[in-house]
């Protein structure tokens, strides 16, 4: 697989623009996908994939295949994701999450009780990971988000499996824990439960 | 407090009947099963955001905007020579505005041409004089050396002066009157020169026979003077001549009655 990934780096480095496509349609979707969740915001996303897509152009001849092209893709935009993520998280609006920055990761059903609630949710679950750690929060994102595998995580971040999977466990713990804490101090302790309900999150 | 076990099957990658048979046991890690399966399951329904089509229309375009560090490294010579297009110097200038790399690569090559001669330092004059290699004067160099020229000009004057040919009076020398005068008048001064130093020379010698017979009749007087008052004083008793005065009073201090009373005291 790396092979032929550095196959078509090697066709993009000299010139080719159907090999350019191709890359940009293999991996264009993914890499908005990273960038929206660390943006919540179209125009960021945006923004901040063609930035990393013009690193990837410019930095094509230090890919040598040893890895996936998606983790080294990831390993470039990493710092570029951190550094907005760190950005908006100065910003005193980072904490909420409006109606619009979730609705495109939301299906949309015919019930609108049911969008409602995964709308609130939603919300809720991006509140709560701006208030855990971020090398936990980046994990989360990546892996439950937008679903790359350990092997990728770990590349992208250089960083073993087993620390990949404990920091996995522990974002996801301590973003339960947030929610439920947040709903106990407002007073409404089943509010969390009929949320754990509707995700079918129930052991 | 969670005994742990729930997150070292989740890394073990135990399956969820394992999970759930511990929770079962351990209240604590049954909570924390319970918050991790809602967190993952919240996440679970979401779907990842469209990529535009616009945004994949303007990253097919990045080849055409920008050069990568390795196509600047081949455009920057060529740049510096102007020998590149204007779409390679756009797409060259928009990738210089963004790696900081390759912009100080460029500005570096191009402040050499800024660069100007170095003013020397004050003592580089000094130091290269003081090393430079003696050279072996040639015979001809020594010759024509201003001190060496100045030198031999005086000489071959003073040769040709000697000669007999001053330019100056080689006109008047020409006739033989002229040139017989001029031998008579330095006979004549010559003879007049020779005169007065022979009479000088006598005046001199006449001088130091006078000095010389002042000075023997002076000693003779002198001797015959000594020897008459040498006979005259052997023939009379001798007289003590009087003591001078040694202190203040005008007196004499010491005399010969106060230094004997002085000693009948003692």
């Amino acid at each position: 697989m790396s092979a032929e990934e550095k196959a078509l780096v090697d066709r993009c480095r000299a010139g080719d623009d159907d090999s350019w496509r191709e890359l940009v349609d293999c991996f264009g979707q993914k890499v908005y996908s990273v960038a929206y969740h660390f943006t919540l915001n179209r125009e960021d996303a945006e923004e901040l994939s063609q930035e990393i897509f013009l690193k990837t152009f410019e930095n094509l001849h230090r890919y040598d295949g040893s890895f996936p092209l998606v983790a080294w893709l990831l390993s470039l935009a990493r710092n570029l994701c951190i550094d907005r993520y760190r950005r908006r998280k100065r910003e005193k609006s980072f904490r909420f999450v409006s109606d619009e920055a979730v609705l495109p990761m939301l299906k949309s059903d015919d019930d609108p009780a049911a969008d409602a609630l995964k709308k609130e949710r939603t919300k809720l679950l991006f509140w709560a990971l701006a208030e855990i750690p971020e090398d936990l929060a980046e994990i989360l994102v990546l892996r439950d988000l937008d679903g790359l595998a350990y092997g990728e995580i770990g590349k992208a971040l250089d960083l073993p499996d087993g620390t990949v999977k404990s920091r996995l466990f522990r974002a996801r713990a301590e973003v339960a824990r947030r929610i439920r804490e947040r709903h106990e101090r407002r007073g409404s302790a089943g509010a969390f439960q009929t949320l754990a309900l509707a995700a079918g999150g129930v052991l | 407090m969670s005994c742990g076990e729930i997150e070292r099957l989740f890394i073990a990658g135990a399956s969820p009947e394992e999970a759930r048979r511990h929770a079962l046991e351990c209240a604590t890690c049954r909570s924390l099963g319970k918050d991790v399966d809602t967190a993952e399951a919240m996440v679970a329904g979401l779907v990842a955001p469209a990529l535009p089509v616009s945004l994949r229309a303007a990253l097919l375009e990045i080849p055409r905007n920008t050069v990568s560090c390795e196509g600047a490294e081949r455009l920057l010579p060529a740049a510096m020579e102007n020998e590149i297009s204007d779409d390679e110097q756009r797409r060259l200038a928009n990738h210089l505005s963004r790696c900081a790399a390759c912009s100080e690569a460029a500005a570096t090559l191009e402040a050499m041409r800024d660069l100007t001669q170095p003013i020397p330092p004050p003592w580089l004059a000094a130091r290269l004089a003081a090393n430079r290699p003696v050279r072996e004067k040639s015979f001809w160099r020594l010759l024509l050396a201003p001190k060496a020229a100045i030198a031999l000009a005086y000489a071959a004057a003073v040769v040709v002066m000697l000669a007999g040919f001053n330019p100056a009076d080689l006109a008047r020398r020409v006739s033989a009157s002229q040139l017989g005068e001029n031998t008579r008048a330095a006979v004549t001064v010559a003879e007049s020169s020779l005169t007065d130093r022979i009479g000088a020379i006598q005046e001199k010698i006449v001088r130091s026979i006078q000095v010389w017979k002042g000075r023997a009749g002076g000693y003779g007087r002198a001797a015959l003077s000594n020897a008459v008052s040498l006979i005259w004083k052997s023939s009379g008793p001798k007289e003590r001549p009087a003591e001078r005065p040694r202190n203040r009073d005008g007196g004499g201090a010491f005399r010969e009655r106060d230094t004997t009373i002085t000693t009948w005291r003692a």
